[in-house]
């Protein structure tokens, strides 16, 4: 697959969108970074027990860091930077990080209206930690794959077809999009594979009420739809360039099939769901590791 | 306003002068920057409001026991009434009913913050409703 680059002059783009996309790009970055600890119950319980006056500290502390990283990394596009604007990035980077925590946090129930204030604080800002570090690794960590292709000579194998029949045009297409399965599976086996042998997919599937579920397949797809629009692959020229059969969506709806699969079969593994199981727990335990797998899958679909 | 910022445009001469944010930009940034703000502010205002208090707590059983397989369930609730935030919270109860051994059962509460209710379950073989039922707090401890 080969991919000219050279013919994306800058249109009359929006600075709305531009900026959406950033944001976004940051956000999913976030998320990406964040997922692991965001299935990690001494997180919760670390914030939860923790006083103000850390938590300010804690706060402090990762701004500093966030602002050490932009120097360098960020989640805007823009390569040079006067130092208040580094600063400024940061303070939106850390924003953003608390946003995505705390809308996290309120996805998997660790923040619900009968919780104090002084834990629904402690828990966001120990999860805006690895969030905002996140946000700040965004333009590296998510660098679409035809701008890293022009920099370097990263080029993804591919093997000759079986018989001759496979390599007509429509084959040649569906075998693409097979590839870019194969992408999927792999980033959400390399995000959901450290989480799916863990306490915590049990123990969040067993707080959430049955519609909730609902919510979290919406969060899956929204999540794996943003991270293909924040990386520009929603431009129809482009995708067909790649050779992309499906629209968005349709690829966004496959790939998290295969994230599902994927999660069920890593749970089964690792023994934590079993035949005699009612299948309410194969379903909701399901669901709550798909959420990073499906994260992990458009991760992959875009960087592998 | 231009485009300064466009993916793989580098601009010009842009080290030395402030003039790169879009419109779109300082929107985040003032949005951010209130977001961060108000999430300081929340803190300050817990801190001035909770961390004073130490904890104390009260316990509500219920009445309504529930009576399954012969074994009767009685329901509780502990609230922490005061600010700070405490562990380990070891909920006893001792139920004497005349004529048999005394029965008793035991709750370890990981985390109680300020305000915070947790409810729970005791479970008896005799009807507590036929003997003196006593559920109180033994112990936490501060984190």
């Amino acid at each position: 697959m080969v991919e000219s680059v050279d013919d994306t002059t800058p249109q009359p783009a929006n600075i709305w969108l531009i900026e959406l996309q950033a944001i976004l790009q940051g956000a999913v970055g976030g998320f990406l970074f964040g997922i692991p600890l965001l299935y990690t119950v001494e997180v919760w319980v670390i914030g939860a027990a923790t006083g103000p006056r850390w938590l300010l500290t804690v706060l402090a502390t990762t701004l500093v860091g966030v602002g050490l990283l932009t120097q360098v990394e960020g989640f805007r596009q823009t390569l040079h930077l006067h130092p208040i604007e580094a600063l400024l990035e940061s303070i939106e980077a850390v924003a953003i990080g608390v946003v995505c925590a705390a809308l996290a946090l309120v996805l998997l129930r660790r923040i619900t209206l009968d919780i104090p204030l002084s834990e629904v604080l402690g828990k966001v800002v120990f999860e805006t930690v690895p969030f905002a570090l996140g946000v700040a690794l965004a333009r590296s960590t998510l660098q679409g794959k035809q701008r890293r292709d022009s920099s370097t000579d990263r080029v993804r194998r591919t093997i000759a077809p079986l018989s001759r029949r496979l390599a007509s045009p429509t084959l040649a297409n569906l075998r693409d999009a097979l590839v870019d399965f194969d992408a999927a599976l792999i980033g959400a086996v390399l995000i959901a594979f450290s989480i799916a042998p863990t306490e915590e997919v049990p123990l969040l599937a067993a707080s959430l009420p049955p519609l909730w579920l609902l919510l979290i397949m919406g969060a899956s797809l929204g999540l794996s739809y943003a991270i293909v629009f924040a990386s520009g692959f929603t431009d129809r020229a482009e995708r067909r360039q790649r050779g992309l059969l499906f629209s968005p969506v349709t690829e966004t709806l496959v790939a998290y099939l295969v994230a599902l699969l994927a999660s069920m079969v890593m749970l089964v593994l690792f023994q934590q769901l079993n035949p005699s199981d009612p299948w309410s727990e194969w379903l909701s335990n399901t669901l709550v590791l798909g959420l990073p797998a499906s994260i992990g899958g458009a991760a992959g679909r875009i960087l592998i | 306003m231009d485009l300064p910022n466009f993916p793989d445009q580098s601009p010009p001469d842009a080290t030395g002068r402030f003039t790169q944010r879009s419109a779109a930009e300082w929107v985040t940034f003032i949005a951010a920057s209130l977001i961060l703000l108000g999430l300081i502010g929340l803190i300050f205002f817990d801190w001035q409001t909770n961390q004073n208090r130490p904890p104390a707590f009260s316990v509500a059983v219920s009445e309504a026991v529930r009576v399954t397989d012969g074994r009767y369930y009685v329901p509780f609730a502990i609230t922490n009434t005061g600010g700070r935030i405490a562990r380990m919270v070891q909920v006893t109860a001792e139920l004497h009913v005349t004529g048999v051994d005394d029965e008793t059962g035991e709750q370890q509460i990981d985390f109680l913050s300020g305000h915070e209710t947790k409810a729970g379950s005791f479970v008896f073989t005799h009807n507590p409703q036929r003997g003196d039922l006593m559920v109180r707090v033994a112990s936490y401890r501060l984190p």
